[in-house]
């Protein structure tokens, strides 16, 4: 049995808003093995950006444990943690914003290696970069631009081989690809792939297109107001799904095929996502889904397996 | 088939401190009664551009018409002034737009706002107006519409908004709704609503629609015919099914080929286009494609290739399917 690299075990972040607590995320646990892509996917405001930022501890979480490679990183310290934090990297969904526009590309992807202080001369660092420029599909002549001289894609790239400075074991992808356009989404998709396999990283991989997700995940996650809803093998999820909201997501994603999607049931659902301000103790899906008795008002379900790695948290799962 | 909107050679460019911006270089298609044509490309392909100099609705300056017509009931936007567009716009042909936050008055009830536009095009009194803006939410389905129409649009979600947005382009019955990206900055289940909504309304009105997205499976559920626009240019036309299951040209084919599909395997690979596409202050001379296209030729560098002919609706812009072309584009697929 191969232990997991990071065991979310019932994190939960919460904002004070004023007129409440807004649960951005409350209560989610799951695993993910090393050298495997776990994606985690919902609609904006189900808590999926939040959860990947607390999971690195780029926010104070509310309550939980994060265990990496067998310590609880919550509990460090600070010095500790900064320790930690080389293995783990995040990669950010707007490459616009997330470069320095006043430092060169050079000086962006160097300083992860200044701050840790992991090589002794510039000139060591300096082929540093150039290394993880060419891994990247850039090349030594972009060091010294500026990101707004390159594309999107481009930056992307730039935004990937920072987070490669320190050899990370583990990577946040937050929407790293959602601000792209078609085809460049692909090249940036195949370059995480091909980085993986050669660098063995772990990915966790947060999106909202979901055909996207499937493509790159070995298991996948469904979020829905701060509530994990299913999470299984990426095929699994995908061909047999359980959870109600799961089924009514999939199928409102149209297929790129005519004949295909005009053959297609939809699972409508009705109304929008309710608000995350104290919500109340019941199923957070309950509102909207269709098979909705009075325990799912009464009770939170708790994400349980079903089927042999397929998790699910809906009182009727065994019944569909 | 009646033909609604023709689109004659239309080339519209920007005026900039560095030079002239080639958006739109030289287009022509038609949308027919009843319809919806999508045209879909990536960004900065013209799409955008293409629908708003339909509606005039281009700062000018800097941009500009180069040359072309567009022809509306057989009339020529291009030639209308301020005055005659204020008449078309809003009344024959409406426009929604991506993001509904942006595109409402924020500082204005919705229903003043939908009841705006009935008072200016159809003479209505203040009460007929309202209870016709109550109609109109109605119509897109939104619940209590008399309670509604009283509330300001950051008290509307994003779903709401945009249906507010539909309603606002809906009221005076328009022969032509351009939708530019209309469900883009939505979620998903919401976007089915949109796109159903759209539909029924569509069935119900008959009105023709002009869909511009990138999202390809959007186009399949929702479309008759699609335009291929690529650097202002149109590369391939065709009915869905012709440009789905036999697209001609090799832009078309990677295009489709770098999305992956929920029903794909995940063992097959992502075509990526390499590159990224031209820059329009200097288009090329020849085929915009040229730099990332594997099956490129001399010919292709400075030749832009003419309209090739598959069937009575299908259309693609490419040397491989020239008459004299050795042999056909799809005898060498990767």
């Amino acid at each position: 049995m191969v232990e997991p690299l990071v065991s979310v075990r019932n994190i939960k972040k919460y904002f004070d808003v004023g007129v409440g607590m807004l649960k951005a995320v409350d209560g989610i646990s799951f695993d993910i093995y090393p050298g495997e892509t776990f994606g985690l996917v919902g609609e904006s405001g189900c808590g999926k950006s939040t959860a990947g930022r607390t999971i690195i501890r780029l926010y104070e979480p509310t309550h939980g444990e994060v265990i990496f490679n067998g310590r609880n990183i919550y509990q460090l310290s600070r010095q500790e943690m900064r320790e930690v934090r080389k293995d783990f990297q995040m990669i950010f969904q707007d490459p616009h914003a997330s470069l320095n526009p006043r430092m060169t590309v050079e000086e962006i992807i160097s300083e992860p290696m200044e701050i840790h202080k992991v090589y002794k001369s510039s000139k060591e660092r300096r082929n540093r970069v150039m290394e993880l420029l060419n891994l990247v599909g850039l090349n030594e002549e972009h060091a010294l631009r500026f990101p707004h001289e390159f594309s999107g894609g481009q930056r992307q790239r730039v935004g990937i081989a920072r987070a490669l400075a320190l050899n990370p074991k583990f990577i946040v992808c937050d929407e790293p690809i959602s601000a792209l356009d078609v085809s460049i989404q692909a090249q940036v998709v195949n370059l995480l792939k091909k980085l993986q396999d050669e660098l063995g990283l772990t990915y966790l991989f947060i999106a909202h297109d979901l055909s996207m997700v499937r493509y790159i995940s070995d298991r996948v996650g469904v979020m829905y107001l701060g509530h994990m809803m299913e999470v299984a093998k990426s095929e699994e999820l995908y061909q047999n799904p359980i959870h109600p909201y799961t089924k009514a997501l999939l199928s409102a994603i149209p297929i790129p095929d005519p004949k295909i999607q005009r053959n297609r049931q939809r699972i409508e659902l009705e109304g929008d996502v309710p608000s995350p301000i104290n919500p109340p103790n019941s199923c957070r899906f309950v509102d909207r889904c269709p098979y909705a008795t009075d325990v799912c008002r009464k009770s939170t379900p708790k994400l349980e397996e079903i089927k042999e790695g397929h998790f699910v948290a809906c009182h009727r799962a065994r019944e569909f | 088939m009646e033909r609604l909107l023709e689109v004659k050679d239309l080339a519209v460019s920007f005026q900039t401190y560095y030079g002239e911006v080639e958006a739109v270089r030289g287009i022509s298609f038609h949308v027919n009664k009843g319809e919806t044509v999508a045209i879909v490309g990536e960004s900065g392909c013209g799409k955008s551009v293409t629908a708003n100099s339909i509606m005039q609705l281009l700062p000018m300056p800097p941009a500009f018409y180069k040359r072309g017509q567009i022809l509306f009931e057989g009339e020529d936007i291009v030639k209308k002034s301020e005055k005659e567009m204020q008449r078309i716009r809003g009344n024959k042909i409406s426009m929604i737009f991506q993001d509904p936050m942006t595109s409402l008055n924020p500082t204005m009830k919705v229903g003043k706002q939908i009841v705006e536009g009935l008072k200016k095009h159809q003479k209505l009194s203040s009460s007929q107006a309202e209870k016709k803006a109550i109609e109109m939410l109605e119509l897109v389905a939104v619940p209590q519409p008399e309670k509604r129409i009283k509330q300001y649009p950051h008290e509307f979600s994003g779903g709401m908004r945009q249906r507010v947005m539909i309603a606002l382009a809906m009221v005076s019955n328009p022969r032509l709704l351009i939708a530019d990206e209309p469900t883009t900055a939505l979620d998903v289940t919401v976007q089915a609503q949109i796109l159903d909504l759209m539909k029924e309304i569509q069935e119900k009105l008959g009105t023709s629609i002009i869909l511009i997205t990138h999202d390809l499976g959007v186009v399949a559920d929702m479309c008759d015919r699609v335009i291929v626009m690529y650097a202002g240019k149109i590369l391939e036309e065709g009915t869905v099914d012709e440009i789905f299951e036999n697209p001609k040209h090799p832009y078309t084919r990677k295009l489709l080929g770098s999305v992956p599909r929920l029903d794909m395997d995940r063992s097959e690979t992502l075509f990526s286009i390499k590159g990224t596409p031209p820059d329009l202050y200097k288009p090329p001379k020849g085929c915009p494609f040229f730099d990332r296209c594997d099956k490129a030729m001399v010919i292709c560098k400075d030749h832009m290739p003419g309209k090739a002919s598959h069937s009575k609706s299908h259309y693609s812009s490419c040397w491989l399917n020239h008459p004299m072309a050795k042999k056909d584009a799809e005898g060498s697929e990767e």
